[in-house]
């Protein structure tokens, strides 16, 4: 087991970070503008990559340093540089009609982030980990941005939702096990950047044979 | 333990080949040759494994035990035969199909061979991290290939499958880290605690809370890889999309792969909170998949629609014969996993031909095949008897005998249940069959490709009515141990 010293519990560094990351989460649920979006999605990252920073400054472990790095490079730079390109190449820039109002959105997302806290610390009990403060928060972004995917209709949108998710589960690693064994970590961020090109790619394409990236009117296979 | 590298090594190389031949007619025969050398050395591993039991390589980080051995060598044969086809096809499609992509040359095969190195890395792999990591790829690789046609419903279906899997691998990636998480009072923050093997050593000691939620998650994600109901929606439309080689490498050779990640969770599950829970979930959505599939596949005009679902059918009937828990099932299941997996392909790869001969995705434009192209027709009638159960196919051996296990079992009702939907689903598709087989065919009607095309098929019809009649005891012990994998 990795020496853990008995400062970080009450760590408020740590707890800053994870409310900036909450906090990024729920300004994406809360805008229509994809450029904002992708912003907010970049401190989000930032956010990450500075809790791992911490977790190993603390404890001394180097390898959560490198996937930091990583994190930062990949995650904070590479991805948000995907998807402002895909974005601007857009014809639109906002999120069009959404299926439900911004507000009502934004109540349901504060009710998973309730749900959250008030569910983690049951399952998981409070003290596992000098991160444990982290897990509440990790649960709540995977739910708001499962929300997001479903509550939207623009394609980069929901490629959005989909890397706020991977962010989320990347933090419940590091909250749980200090992250998984450097290579892995490497093969699943280069696999995160291929799958957010790819992805960018097919919301080109849509737009190239839609003329809009509106993905409910993908509708002609049925059956 | 040279032929694992090898085989490792193989289909990269290929593809890297392939990116540098471009248009060289050489670029085909490279991919079958890539694809049948590493059938060469997944024979070469089988029996090693079968001699002296499971190979450990690379600290761990790799392994073949009889399971893997079993899933490289459906892996391995299938992507032989589909790309011995896809030779011929490919060709076809690029000189006479409007819609082609006009992919750079080579480009094809290169990811065609990606695809296959992605499903060996997983099949080989030990580490659950990298097992996640390959099958990612191996979505990835793919989702390009089902985007292939330049026309709005392949890039609608390649939209849907890419985002559909990403979600659930996703969740899949979670229910890996919550599995490390169960074992890090063990093994520490170390590589160990996330090697399947270390991993089933010790599945008593595992916290079962975080056992429990992982198998959850895992069967999510890559049940949704897998296409178990109801994470199938990308199913359908991949599988019509995707251009007819790949859809066929994909309902079988990646469909397997997929689930033997999800079995390889259930095995530490089973193993540290008793076989019963995971048993009735894999059990409740091998139903349940059946049962969805039943009403698509009476009424269905398209013929690689029809397959999809036929697919999720069979899909369901293998979960369900692993969920049924007793040795004879799960010995069937995987005997019913290797047999499906030939007769569908086998359909697949006929249909590609009939797509090319009458340039169209319906079955009514197909009447009359038996006296159209005859050689083409029995192959049709024989990829649908496999996929309907029907004797002389090894289908029907194996539905007979996961049934036979369903009663013997304590899961009366649900056997009750499956039995009812398979004649649903024989009646579905006897239909379907007898309508293009019969009739009067259309003018027009001729086969675009070279009779050689029609080898890799007999080929596959052979495999399916062999094993209707005898099952060769070195494979039968192969399926036994892997059985034992699943079920110690």
């Amino acid at each position: 087991m990795i020496h853990v010293p008995d400062w970080l519990p009450r760590s408020n560094t740590v707890n800053l970070l994870a409310g900036a990351f909450l906090l990024s989460s729920l300004y994406v649920a809360s805008q229509r503008r994809l450029l904002a979006c992708v912003t907010a999605y970049q401190w989000n990252s930032v956010a990450l990559a500075l809790i791992a920073l911490t977790v190993s400054l603390a404890t001394g472990a180097r390898h959560i340093a490198f996937a930091a790095l990583l994190v930062l490079v990949v995650k904070a730079f590479a991805i948000p540089l995907l998807l402002r390109r895909v974005a601007e190449r857009s014809h639109a820039a906002a999120e069009g009609e959404p299926f439900m109002g911004i507000p009502t959105g934004m109540l349901i997302c504060g009710a998973l982030v309730v749900i959250a806290f008030s569910q983690t610390r049951s399952l998981f009990g409070s003290g596992l980990s000098i991160l444990s403060s982290c897990l509440p928060v990790s649960v709540a972004v995977t739910l708001v941005a499962m929300f997001i995917m479903v509550s939207r209709r623009r394609a980069l949108m929901q490629v959005i939702g989909l890397v706020l998710l991977e962010n989320a589960i990347f933090l419940a690693a590091v909250a749980l096990t200090y992250g998984m064994p450097l290579v892995v970590e490497m093969g699943v961020l280069l696999d995160l950047l291929v799958g957010v090109a790819l992805l960018g790619l097919f919301v080109g394409r849509i737009e190239e044979t839609l003329g809009d990236s509106d993905t409910t009117r993908l509708d002609s296979l049925k059956g | 333990m040279t032929a694992l590298w090898i085989m490792l090594a193989l289909a990269p190389a290929g593809a890297l080949a392939c990116l540098l031949l471009k248009d060289s007619p050489w670029a085909r025969h490279v991919v079958t040759l890539a694809c049948a050398g590493t059938f060469v050395c997944a024979v070469s591993l089988a029996i090693q494994v079968e001699r002296n039991g499971a190979l450990h390589a690379a600290n761990g980080w790799l392994q073949i035990d009889s399971l893997s051995a079993l899933i490289a060598l459906i892996v391995t044969s299938l992507g032989t035969l589909c790309a011995w086809y896809a030779g011929d096809y490919m060709v076809e499609v690029r000189r006479h199909d409007e819609n082609d992509a006009h992919w750079a040359p080579g480009r094809y095969e290169a990811l065609y061979l990606g695809l296959m190195s992605c499903m060996i890395v997983s099949v080989a792999s030990n580490n659950l991290g990298l097992l996640w990591v390959s099958v990612e790829g191996s979505t990835l690789s793919s989702a390009l290939l089902v985007g292939y046609y330049r026309r709005p419903s392949a890039v609608e279906a390649g939209w849907k499958y890419l985002i559909l899997s990403s979600v659930g691998i996703t969740l899949a990636l979670l229910a890996t880290v919550l599995l490390f998480y169960s074992s890090v009072h063990l093994f520490g923050e170390g590589g160990a605690g996330l090697q399947w093997t270390a991993l089933r050593e010790v599945a008593a000691q595992l916290d079962p809370r975080f056992v429990r939620l992982a198998f959850l998650f895992a069967l999510c994600g890559y049940g949704a890889k897998a296409g178990l109901a109801p994470m199938h929606s990308w199913l359908p439309d991949a599988y019509s999309q995707a251009p007819t080689p790949a859809a066929a490498l994909m309902s079988t050779a990646l469909l397997s792969a997929s689930l033997t990640a999800l079995l390889r969770f259930h095995a530490i599950t089973a193993a540290c909170v008793g076989a019963q829970w995971p048993d009735g979930l894999l059990t409740l959505f091998g139903i349940f998949s059946l049962v969805v599939a039943l009403p698509f596949l009476l009424v269905q005009g398209e013929y690689k629609r029809l397959l999809a679902y036929s697919s999720l059918e069979h899909t369901g009937i293998v979960t369900l014969a692993i969920g049924f828990g007793t040795p004879l099932s799960v010995f069937a299941g995987l005997l019913h996993l290797i047999v499906q997996c030939f007769g569908k392909a086998l359909a697949y790869l006929v249909g590609g031909s009939f797509l090319r001969a009458t340039h169209s995705r319906r079955m009514d434009h197909w009447s009359g095949a038996l006296e159209a192209a005859p050689s083409l027709g029995v192959l049709l009638a024989g990829g649908g008897i496999a996929l309907m159960g029907l004797p002389p196919a090894g289908t029907f051996l194996s539905e007979w005998f996961i049934l036979m296990a369903g009663f013997a079992s304590t899961h009366h009702a649900v056997a009750v249940g499956a039995l009812v939907a398979l004649v649903f689903a024989f009646i579905g598709l006897s239909y379907h069959w007898t309508r293009m087989l019969l009739g009067r065919p259309r003018a027009g009607f001729a086969d675009a490709l070279p009779a050689r095309a029609q080898a890799p098929m007999y080929i596959l019809l052979a495999v399916v009515l062999v094993l209707g009649f005898a099952l060769p005891q070195p494979l039968r012990a192969l399926i036994e141990h892997a059985a034992g994998v699943l079920r110690p």
